[in-house]
C-alpha cells in the first residue's frame, strides 16, 4: 500500500510537471522494465563526484521524512581553521559545508553566516576564495531573508564552485578530500539524529557500501605525498571499518547499537579533521 | 596584439584538455536538460548542481552510478538538445537488475522518476534510440 501511494505520488507529480511544459506530452502513467545490465556495462559505468556522491543536503532531506529532526542538537563547537596542512584544510572545508546544510535545515540564519565565514577563511587558504566570495554574499542575503530553499541550492553551488576552482588550480586531489569530509560529517549528523528517535526506516538510510567504496578508491588514487599525510592515513584506515558498518543487505535494519558504532566512528573522524594542527 | 592572441591560444590549449571549456553542443544539451528538470521544481524537487556530459550513439549507451536514499523521490533528466534524437533514461539496482520507474520520453528529452525502497547504489542508463551520435547531458533532482 505504501508503495502504491508512493507511485501515485510520483505519477501526479509527473503529470502536473510535464503538463506545465506547453510543448510536451504528459508522462505515461506506467512502470516499465528493461533488460538487465551486462557485466561489462556495470564495470564501465561512470562514477563522478558531481553525481555519484550525494550532497549532505540530500542525505539530510531523507532523514526529514520521519518528522522534523532536532538539527541544532547536531551543532558542534567552532573548528580550528589555523591549519596550514592543505589536506586537512580540504577535509575541514567539506565538514564545514555540511555544517552549513545543518544550519539551513535548522533555519538558523546566524549560524549559516558563521559557517560561511569559516568556509571563506578555509577557501582563502586553498586559493579558491574568489569563487566563494560572490556566493558568500548571496548566502548572507538569503540567510537574512530566511530564504532556506535558495540557501540549500547556494550551498551546493558553493561546494561545486570550490571544486571547480580547485580543478582550475590543478588541485583536483583536494576535491576528493572535500567530498570525504562532507560525507563523514553528514554521516555523524544523520546517525546522531537516528539515535535520538531510533526507527527502522531512518536506520535503513545508512546503507551506503558503494559510496564509501567509491570514496576509498579515490583516496587510494591520491598522489603518494597526500596519502602519506597522517590525517589522510587515519581517514583511509577508519573508512575501512566504516565501509563494513554501512555494507549490509537491503533487507537488513541496523540495530541501535550498530547505528551508535557508526556514529562514534564518524564523530571520531570529524573531531580529528577539525582538531588544531600540531 | 600578437602576444594577446598567443596567450589566448595557449590558454585554450591548456584548458581544453582539462575539460574546462564547453562546446555549443554541451551547452545546448545541458540547457535543455535543465529546462525539462525545471518542470519538477514547482513540486518541490531540487535540481542538483552537478551534471554528466557525454557522447552517445545507438551503439554506445552511457551508464552512471548514483547513490540514492530511501524515502527520497528522484527524477533523472537527460537531453541531447537535438530534435532528431530520441533518448531514453532507465534505472537499475546495484546488481544491474531493472527497477520499476516512471518513464518520460519526448524526442531528445527523456526522464525517469524513482523512489527507492532501499538506500544504496543504482545505475542510470541513457540510451539513444534514434538519431545521429550526439552530446547529451544528465542531471537529477530530488525531494
Amino acid at each position: 500500500m505504501a508503495l502504491l501511494r508512493k507511485w501515485l505520488g510520483l505519477s501526479v507529480i509527473a503529470l502536473s510537471a510535464f503538463s506545465a511544459l506547453a510543448d510536451q506530452p504528459t508522462a505515461e502513467n506506467s512502470m516499465i522494465a528493461d533488460a538487465a545490465l551486462s557485466a561489462a556495462e556495470l564495470k564501465n559505468a561512470a562514477s563522478l563526484d558531481s553525481l555519484t556522491v550525494p550532497t549532505p543536503g540530500e542525505f539530510f532531506k531523507a532523514i526529514e521524512k520521519g518528522g522534523k529532526p532536532n538539527w541544532t542538537s547536531q551543532y558542534r563547537p567552532p573548528v580550528s581553521i589555523k591549519s596550514t596542512d592543505r589536506a586537512q584544510i580540504a577535509l575541514n572545508l567539506g565538514t564545514l559545508i555540511a555544517d552549513g546544510y545543518i544550519a539551513v535545515e535548522a533555519h538558523d540564519g546566524q549560524q549559516v553566516k558563521n559557517v560561511g565565514k569559516d568556509v571563506l577563511a578555509l577557501a582563502k587558504k586553498l586559493s579558491v576564495s574568489q569563487s566563494v566570495i560572490s556566493r558568500s554574499a548571496s548566502i548572507t542575503q538569503f540567510a537574512e531573508a530566511d530564504a532556506w530553499d535558495q540557501l540549500n541550492e547556494e550551498l551546493e553551488a558553493t561546494q561545486n564552485e570550490v571544486k571547480k576552482a580547485l580543478e582550475e588550480n590543478r588541485d583536483t586531489d583536494l576535491i576528493t578530500l572535500v567530498s570525504v569530509g562532507g560525507w563523514i560529517r553528514g554521516t555523524e549528523v544523520v546517525t546522531g539524529l537516528v539515535l535520538q528517535n531510533y526507527n527502522a526506516e531512518d536506520a535503513k538510510l545508512l546503507r551506503q557500501p558503494a559510496l564509501v567504496s567509491f570514496l576509498k578508491t579515490k583516496l587510494t588514487n591520491l598522489p603518494s605525498k597526500i596519502q602519506k599525510d597522517p590525517l589522510v592515513q587515519n581517514v583511509s584506515r577508519d573508512l575501512d571499518s566504516i565501509e563494513k558498518m554501512v555494507s549490509f543487505s537491503a533487507d537488513h535494519v541496523p540495530s541501535e547499537g550498530e547505528v551508535k558504532d557508526l556514529n562514534l566512528a564518524a564523530a571520531k573522524l570529524t573531531k580529528e579533521i577539525g582538531a588544531p594542527a600540531e | 596584439m600578437i602576444r594577446f592572441v598567443l596567450a589566448t591560444l595557449a590558454a585554450s590549449l591548456v584548458l581544453a584538455p582539462m575539460g574546462l571549456t564547453e562546446t555549443d553542443d554541451q551547452v545546448t544539451a545541458r540547457s535543455d536538460a535543465i529546462d525539462l528538470a525545471g518542470a519538477f521544481q514547482n513540486d518541490g524537487f531540487k535540481i542538483r548542481d552537478g551534471n554528466f556530459l557525454g557522447q552517445i550513439s545507438k551503439d554506445h549507451s552511457q551508464i552512471v552510478a548514483v547513490n540514492l536514499y530511501s524515502g527520497n523521490a528522484y527524477w533523472f533528466t537527460a537531453s541531447t538538445g537535438q530534435k532528431a534524437n530520441k533518448l531514453k533514461v532507465s534505472i537499475f539496482d546495484d546488481s544491474g537488475k531493472p527497477v520499476s520507474y516512471m518513464p518520460y520520453q519526448s524526442g531528445p528529452r527523456a526522464a525517469a522518476g524513482f523512489s527507492p525502497d532501499a538506500s544504496g547504489l543504482y545505475y542510470i542508463k541513457v540510451r539513444l534510440e534514434e538519431g545521429q551520435p550526439a552530446t547529451f547531458c544528465l542531471i537529477y533532482s530530488y525531494k
